[in-house]
């Protein structure tokens, strides 16, 4: 079991090299899906896809031999309503919960209204659960169906392991392959993008 | 330092982000951000209401604030790593959004990821660093949701920059 203090000091040590790389590499997480639906252009795109690949791999693989440290609450409707409003916001204010502390870094005042609102946004929805009590807390979560509370329950590459006797990785694997065969399609675009527009300058 | 001068390909930025947070993952969690920023708007409510705080539910049955929560760092880490990697390349400077339009969508644009969030219980960066990698049934409804709201935002957007 790790102190408090060593988790918070491991915490900013990645969130420090992880700011460096961001701000070094421009990349955005919010670029990477409003770019590819917008202007077509996916190189912020195909780097989150080969980063999920690698993280995929490494998770399974560990969670295959009882390691790690998986998430574990209960999903449900939630979880879709949110992402939308999130995925919405996250356009319209230009930037994701990364970017918003990267391009702060950066002086740029837009991102620090956007965190700041995102504050706001969440001390908000404190006084609405308040009232609602929904989702359910994590105290009151089962890991069970519950469609009157529009849960799902809980389930990951752990509980497929369990279930079914395949080691989490044959699961992971698969995925990884999914998402490298998205990652092919998108480069395969690329190289036709490329070659109309070397057909058109000629 | 060529470091410092060049733009770095993000696929190599991501890469080793992805090394790093299974690092992460094995000693503490997966890289999370909506989180911190959940306790640090506890942390910062408390400082502004005091023990008002503890009349509304959620900060107590959710997130009791709690300035010793790992999740927090990871976000201030962010913000140091970006500004030491803006200032050793030159590239920090303040700027501010001109038009009144890029005002109004930023301030819906935070107040929308902000609850979103907390109505989710995850972020951008838990869905795709996190929940989908371990195969989470969260990962995927997140993933629908995410990809609707950001095609749902790029219509608007559309229309803000076409208007």
């Amino acid at each position: 079991m790790m102190s408090p203090v060593a988790e918070c000091l491991i915490a900013f040590v990645f969130g420090s090299v992880v700011g460096l790389l961001v701000q070094r590499s421009r990349f955005c997480n919010t670029a990477a899906l409003r770019d590819a639906m917008l202007f077509k252009t996916f190189r912020n795109t195909k780097a989150l896809l080969v980063a999920m690949m690698v993280l995929t791999i490494g998770f399974t693989g560990f969670i295959s031999i009882g390691a790690g440290n998986p998430m574990r609450f209960d999903v449900g409707l939630n979880q879709v309503l949110g992402l939308f409003l999130f995925g919405t916001g996250m356009v319209l204010a230009g930037a994701c919960t990364v970017s918003t502390w990267v391009k702060a870094g950066e002086g740029n005042f837009g991102a620090v209204w956007a965190l700041l609102f995102t504050f706001i946004g969440m001390f908000l929805f404190s006084l609405i659960w308040s009232f609602l009590y929904w989702p359910p807390a994590p105290s009151a979560m089962t890991g069970e169906l519950s469609l009157e509370r529009l849960q799902l329950g809980f389930s990951n590459a752990e509980t497929l392991q369990e279930k079914t006797g395949i080691p989490a990785i044959v699961f992971g694997l698969i995925q990884a392959a999914v998402l490298f065969y998205i990652y092919q399609a998108i480069k395969r675009k690329e190289a036709k993008q490329q070659g109309s527009a070397g057909v058109e300058s000629i | 330092m060529e470091f410092f001068r060049k733009t770095l390909d993000p696929v190599i930025a991501l890469s080793a982000i992805a090394i790093l947070d299974i690092f992460l993952f094995l000693l503490v969690g997966a890289w999370t951000v909506g989180g911190g920023e959940t306790m640090m708007t506890g942390l910062i409510a408390q400082f502004f209401i005091g023990d008002s705080i503890n009349q509304i539910p959620f900060w107590q049955e959710v997130f009791k604030p709690d300035a010793g929560y790992w999740k927090i760092y990871i976000s201030l880490g962010m913000l140091f790593g970006a500004i030491v990697g803006a200032v050793a390349s030159k590239e920090f400077f303040w700027r501010f959004p001109k038009r009144l339009s890029e005002w109004v969508m930023i301030t819906i644009g935070g107040l929308l990821m902000g609850i979103g969030i907390r109505l989710a219980f995850v972020c951008n960066v838990s869905t795709f660093f996190g929940l989908t990698p371990e195969l989470n049934l969260g990962g995927y409804l997140s993933m629908s949701g995410i990809i609707a709201g950001a095609w749902f935002g790029s219509l608007i957007y559309k229309r803000v920059l076409e208007g």
